[in-house]
């Protein structure tokens, strides 16, 4: 091999860069969150956080291919609203239930996706499914926003990739039909995501 | 008094409808729900939420005029980071301390209206006062939604303005400077309201 070919190869070997191959993340739980609104009475728009997502990513640059795995807890969902004073529940108790996320037989919602837009160096489009309430349906993520770079926090010892993505669901579609439309149908979702190369 | 002219003015009188004059409303703590967002380290946006503010506002759809004053407690702000395993604190911990709200010291934040302009019949901007950590500064909201009628909950016992309101500022014009850089300085705020009438 050539001095320069050896070169080139350990420049691209340097952790402080994209690799041209496919490289794996796992995304940091504490600064991934997905969030969701949906209509209230015609109203407002209400907000609403899950706390606990995991996951995992592959994605390679270059060939412009990549690989998302999601899951959230559903009992971790938090809309501000979670002491009952003298209610017979909050609301995200009430959420909890069966009438919506029906945590205790559901415990956990997923997505599953591949990146099938790009922009560049960056994915545009994420097409998956999200398995809710035990359906699984079709679900497109838009990424509206995406950064791989070294994590400052870290020296640069670490390699991140972060982003925010958008998407919507309606939720009749997986069977959640309490209170349509009263509290709104669609359902509008927003997740932030970093997550360290593996 | 004609019959006419009294049956006009009990109808004026209903409370399904919107009168002719200043009305108050209080705020729902459990609808009213503000959310900041701010830029983390470029590579993703990390929103937090603040719990049950309490507060009331008046308008006159009349004269177009209206007042808003609203008190979140610093201490309920959360950010889905709140269980420490292994770290000495939690995201929701440090952002409590003087490296940001402070609450202890600070124990509320409160936005005053000091005008508000109406598009037609409908709020559509206010301009305001924002106070944080003990510092008062001229914050705008935008509205992004306004709606009054009867609430549907309460078989249109009760009457309720509801709507979603936006804004941004410079948490560095309020002293919270720490991590100016890797952690946004601008900070943009989301959130539902509602407030009945009295």
């Amino acid at each position: 091999m050539s001095k320069k070919l050896a070169a080139c190869l350990l420049a691209a070997a340097l952790p402080l860069s994209a690799g041209a191959a496919p490289e794996a993340y796992t995304v940091d739980p504490l600064h991934s969150f997905p969030y969701f609104e949906a209509d209230h009475f015609g109203f407002s728009w209400v907000r609403g956080r899950f706390d606990k997502m995991a996951g995992k990513f592959t994605i390679d640059t270059a060939a412009r291919t990549g690989a998302v795995e999601l899951t959230i807890q559903t009992a971790t969902i938090t809309t501000g609203d979670n002491v009952r004073g003298e209610r017979p529940r909050s609301r995200d108790e009430h959420l909890r239930t069966a009438d919506f996320f029906n945590a205790a037989e559901f415990p956990s919602m997923s997505f599953r996706g591949n990146t099938t837009k790009w922009n560049g160096d960056a994915p545009a489009a994420i097409d998956g499914q999200l398995t809710l309430l035990g359906v699984t349906r079709p679900l497109t993520l838009a990424v509206i926003h995406w950064k791989c770079g070294p994590d400052p926090r870290a020296q640069g010892k670490r390699y991140v990739c972060g982003g925010n993505f958008t998407g919507s669901i309606r939720r009749s579609d997986y069977g959640m039909k309490f209170m349509i439309p009263g509290v709104g149908d669609e359902v509008k979702l927003w997740i932030g995501i970093e997550a360290f190369r593996d | 008094m004609s019959k006419k002219l009294a049956a006009c003015l009990v109808a004026a009188a209903l409370p399904l409808s919107a009168s002719a004059a200043p009305e108050s409303y209080v705020i729902d703590p459990y609808h009213t729900i503000p959310y900041w967002e701010t830029d983390h380290l470029g590579f993703t946006t990390m929103r937090g939420r603040f719990d049950k503010p309490t507060g009331k506002f008046t308008i006159d759809t009349a004269a177009k005029t209206g007042t808003l004053e609203i008190v979140i407690e610093t201490k309920t702000l959360s950010t889905g980071d709140s269980e420490r395993d292994a770290r000495s604190r939690t995201r929701d911990e440090h952002l409590r301390t003087p490296d940001f709200f402070n609450v202890t010291e600070f124990p509320t934040m409160t936005y005053k209206a000091t005008s508000v302009k109406f598009v037609g019949d409908n709020p559509d901007a206010l301009e305001g006062d924002l106070t944080l950590l003990g510092v008062t500064k001229p914050v705008s909201l935008k509205l992004l939604r306004w709606r009054c009628g009867p609430d549907p909950r309460t078989q249109g016992k009760r009457y309720q303005c509801g709507g979603n309101a936006t804004g941004t500022f410079k948490r560095s014009d309020f002293g919270m400077k720490f991590g100016i850089g890797p952690i946004g300085d601008e900070v943009t705020l989301w959130m539902s309201f509602y407030g009945f009438r009295q």
